[in-house]
């Protein structure tokens, strides 16, 4: 018995690496960061001084504003075009398919620092569109301002979209041929079908994508920072400022601030969580 | 169905199209002289030129590449050795371990690279290594991409049995992961750390804050170089995305061979 | 003592008791078959003897040797799994002298194992190819050839066909038989087919739930259930309440006990026979469903709904709604008590 107890311990041992680098890399940091966010930044006392700070300091409250406006409109219109673009190309050819899966593949990657700077060739101040509208006399090219929410968004819906398709089109694959036959048969018109049978049973993956999408926008930093460097109130944006620079970091604030941006996306998994199950009662998901 | 409807044609043509013009564009600055008219004018391969003679580049290009080796290798030997317990010694395990591995693409690079700063960055001890911060959080950041491809992997091969029948045969457990179950993962671990590379590749979050103007990567280079050319920036985003594309083709390939297979 | 031995073999998954005090022996060179529904613990009781799993309680003795704590890659068992099991990345040659290299082997000894075990599973010709390019049969005769080449000590088969399609299945069943005939291997087979049981083994232990129900030869399993479970798992027997079969036949039957009758030992005809051994029953034929070579009628005798199997001749065929007499052999009505068991003697 002695014996197999130890060969079980032996057994673990190839384990002890990876627990090393995930507890100090991911767990020890994390669990200090919500430490830290308790820790008041004057009184240097536990509870909840730095959150109140938050809600009641106009910037960081423009801020959490800014970022769930920015992430959820940026979704919504994702998923809408999204859901179009994931019905058409189920629909299509397998050869249009493929080139259009191919294209999402690609265009999903093109984020971040190369995306921001692809919009300022595009519609900067001395972008193609803006010279367009210029020379044309469109005022809404020729004066549009990359460097605001406004612009964010633009830049955000880019990349939220061949995301967002790329997770709606396997639920599409679950939508049967049958389906349309039967529900022709029993005289539904195509609105009927659409709204009565494929939407609701994707609605599912559409609330799951829906709250990648969100999630996604709330954390994007690199595509902000490139663009409005921390001229505009983020959360991502005003976290990070907390931590970097010559200035002292300030964990109390900054950790309070990377908790409220957990709590949203933790929030936005469990309404998601919620939700599918709700819209999946009883059924297969689809 | 087989046939396209206009509509859809119409649809997906034009939204391809919106795809493809940010990138279309930047290539085609990159390759005039200046764009200020409606036109662009003067084809010149000058910024190409200058940026491969930059010794900053090729820096700051062979730094991304040293972190995306040695990240991605480093995490697919800790997750195979710590799956050869879950998978033989413990089962239990699995369930902890999807959730650790999967925290980091929950929380993504903000929240990861300020965790790590506010612990270690004031700590007097050598774990306030820039260098050393930064390859943890890159080890970090990849472990989601890589136990997935790993964790697919080992259930299509049904590696508990494998293993149990080279047992049978008279080898030792470890040796029958490392001679029977790893070899047919090679395909499966590729394809994971593919994706895991171009992650790194494109990342600029984790570089930009944790390691900043110490340890300088493409995306940060490309950041900086923004605002001083814009014709060398297009040209850096022009190759950045030469390779972010040529890393998706090959696990897109790679995919399409392995589902051929089966 | 017994090649194989299981003394008071206990195993629990947290509370859930999987094996009860197994009492199990094993003869040298028998092929004994484990048969039970999908849970009744037959392949947990393989996987012990294997050394795959470890018991909770008991010993297991292999070959006059206490293995219970033994890792299992130092029994020198070898087994056959219900997937195959092979090593996708090696050939066919490969995979059968895998076990061989474990042991050390030299090189040419392996290869001259190898082509003997490939010619004895009818694999020539497909020693280099990878195991994803042969069909499930044959992969399945790798699986056979790569555990009896090192000679073990036992062989062990846990549903080894169960993933092959009908057909095959039967060829299969044969060939593993002769196998075992040839080389005289100590072989334990776990099915849920109880055809596939009667074809293939020496002996045969049902379980149910964890214990060890019935064990004997197929015929005298297939002929004696000792149990309404046994009676209903093996041959699908004819089970009445003691009472009931009373009222129709005016013998005396304790109602405490199920009379079990197979559905072939029934006779029917349309002129009443006589025979003083065997019940004489009017009944109304229901319908009938044919099954190979014998079509299954199922017949209502007052309140009781008997099948009947007859064979399939097409002058002899019964309509639904035909009056009938049934005749059944009185030493063909067994009383089964879920206790104990004995021929109904008039």
């Amino acid at each position: 018995m002695k014996r197999l107890q130890k060969e079980t311990l032996l057994g673990y041992l190839p384990i002890v690496p990876f627990a090393l680098i995930v507890v100090c890399y991911e767990l020890l940091p994390l669990a200090q960061l919500a430490a830290s966010s308790l820790v008041g930044k004057e009184s240097g006392m536990v509870g909840l001084e730095n959150f109140i700070k938050i809600f009641t300091t106009p910037l960081y409250q423009m801020s959490i504003r800014n970022s769930i406006r920015i992430s959820l409109l940026s979704a919504l219109v994702g998923i809408l075009v999204a859901f179009l673009a994931a019905r058409f190309c189920h629909e299509a050819s397998p050869v249009l398919r493929r080139r259009f899966t191919m294209l999402l593949n690609m265009t999903s990657n093109f984020s971040g620092v190369p995306l921001a700077f692809a919009f300022m060739v595009l519609m900067g101040n001395t972008g193609v569109l803006t010279i367009l509208g210029r020379e044309l006399d469109i005022p809404l090219l020729e004066n549009f301002d990359l460097y605001s929410g406004d612009g964010l968004m633009l830049v955000y819906i880019y990349f939220q979209i061949p995301l967002a398709t790329l997770l709606l089109l396997p639920a599409f694959r679950g939508i049967q041929p049958q389906w349309r036959e039967a529900a022709m048969i029993l005289h539904a018109g195509p609105w009927d079908y659409w709204f009565r049978i494929v939407i609701p049973n994707l609605l599912p993956s559409i609330l799951g994508t829906l709250s990648v999408l969100f999630a996604n926008a709330l954390a994007a930093y690199a595509t902000a920072y490139a663009l409005v460097m921390n001229n505009y109130a983020l959360l991502a944006l005003q976290i990070t400022s907390k931590y970097k620079g010559d200035v002292q970091i300030d964990k109390a604030t900054g950790g309070a601030l990377a908790m409220v941006l957990i709590l949203l996306m933790v929030a936005a998994t469990m309404a998601n969580n919620y939700l599918t199950k709700r819209a999946a009662k009883g059924r297969n998901l689809v | 169905m087989n046939k396209t409807s206009l509509a859809g044609k119409l649809f997906l043509g034009l939204l391809g199209l919106y795809l493809v013009v940010p990138f279309g564009l930047t290539l085609i600055y990159s390759l005039f002289v200046e764009w200020t008219d409606l036109l662009p004018r003067g084809f010149t391969l000058r910024n190409y030129i200058t940026l491969f003679s930059d010794l900053e580049f090729w820096t700051s290009m062979g730094r991304t590449l040293v972190l995306c080796a040695v990240s991605v290798l480093l995490t697919i030997t800790l997750l195979l050795l710590a799956m050869y317990v879950v998978l033989v010694v413990n089962r239990k395990l699995a369930g902890v371990m999807q959730f650790v591995c999967m925290i980091p693409y929950a929380l993504q690079g903000v929240i990861l690279s300020i965790s790590i700063i506010s612990l270690y960055s004031g700590s007097s001890t050598f774990l306030s290594n820039r260098m050393l911060m930064l390859f943890g959080a890159y080890t970090i950041m990849v472990l989601p991409y890589i136990y997935q491809g790993i964790r697919n992997s080992l259930n299509a091969i049904n590696a508990q049995t494998l293993i149990q029948a080279a047992q049978m045969l008279g080898c030792g457990r470890f040796r029958a992961y490392v001679q029977v179950v790893l070899p047919n993962m090679f395909s499966g671990i590729l394809v994971s750390a593919l994706l895991a590379e171009s992650v790194v590749f494109g990342d600029f979050v984790l570089a930009n804050n944790i390691a900043g103007n110490n340890y300088q990567n493409i995306q940060v280079f490309l950041n900086r170089r923004m605002f001083t050319s814009s014709g060398l920036a297009s040209a850096i985003v022009v190759v950045i995305f030469l390779v972010v594309f040529i890393v998706t083709g090959l696990v897109l390939k790679l995919q399409k061979n392995e589902s051929k297979e089966k | 003592m017994a090649y194989i031995s299981f003394q008071n073999v206990v195993k629990r998954f947290g509370d859930n008791v999987v094996l009860d005090h197994i009492q199990l022996d094993i003869e040298k060179g028998n092929l004994v078959t484990l048969l039970g529904p999908s849970g009744c613990g037959k392949s947990t009781l393989l996987r012990c003897l294997a050394g795959l799993e470890q018991v909770t309680e008991g010993t297991i003795i292999l070959d006059g040797q206490d293995v219970t704590h033994v890792p299992a890659s130092q029994r020198n068992i070898g087994m056959v799994f219900q997937q195959y099991s092979l090593f996708p990345n090696m050939t066919v040659e490969q995979n059968i002298g895998f076990g061989l290299k474990m042991q050390k082997m030299p090189k040419d000894e392996i290869a001259d194992h190898v082509r003997r075990a490939v010619e004895l599973v009818e694999l020539k010709g497909k020693e280099n190819q990878y195991p994803a390019s042969l069909s499930g049969g044959q992969q399945q005769r790798v699986a056979l050839a790569r555990s009896i080449v090192t000679h073990p000590k036992v062989l062990l088969l846990d549903e080894p066909l169960s993933a092959i399609d009908a057909k095959l299945r039967k060829a299969l069943q044969t060939r593993i038989r002769e196998i075992h005939q040839e080389l005289g291997l100590t072989t334990v087979f776990v099915t849920h087919d109880q055809d596939e049981a009667m074809v293939m083994s020496d002996v045969i232990e049902l379980f149910h739930d964890g214990r060890i129900e019935q064990s004997g030869s197929p015929v005298s399993v297939y002929t004696n259930p000792v149990s309404t479970f046994a009676a209903s798992f093996i041959g699908s027997y004819n089970q009445i309440p003691g009472g009931q079969f009373a009222a129709l036949t005016g013998d005396a039957f304790d109602d405490a006990c199920t009379v079990a009758i197979r559905p072939e030992t029934i006779t029917l005809t349309r002129r009443c026979p006589k025979n003083p051994d065997a019940y004489t029953l009017k009944g109304t034929v229901l319908g009938s469903t044919p099954r190979g070579n014998v079509l299954r009628y199922s017949i209502q005798v007052g309140q009781v709904k008997f099948h009947v199997d007859a064979l399939f001749r097409s002058f002899h065929i019964f309509d639904p709604g035909e009056t009938l007499y049934l005749s059944i052999p009185k030493h063909d009505c067994l009383c089964i008590s879920d206790k104990e068991v004995h021929a109904n003697a008039v």
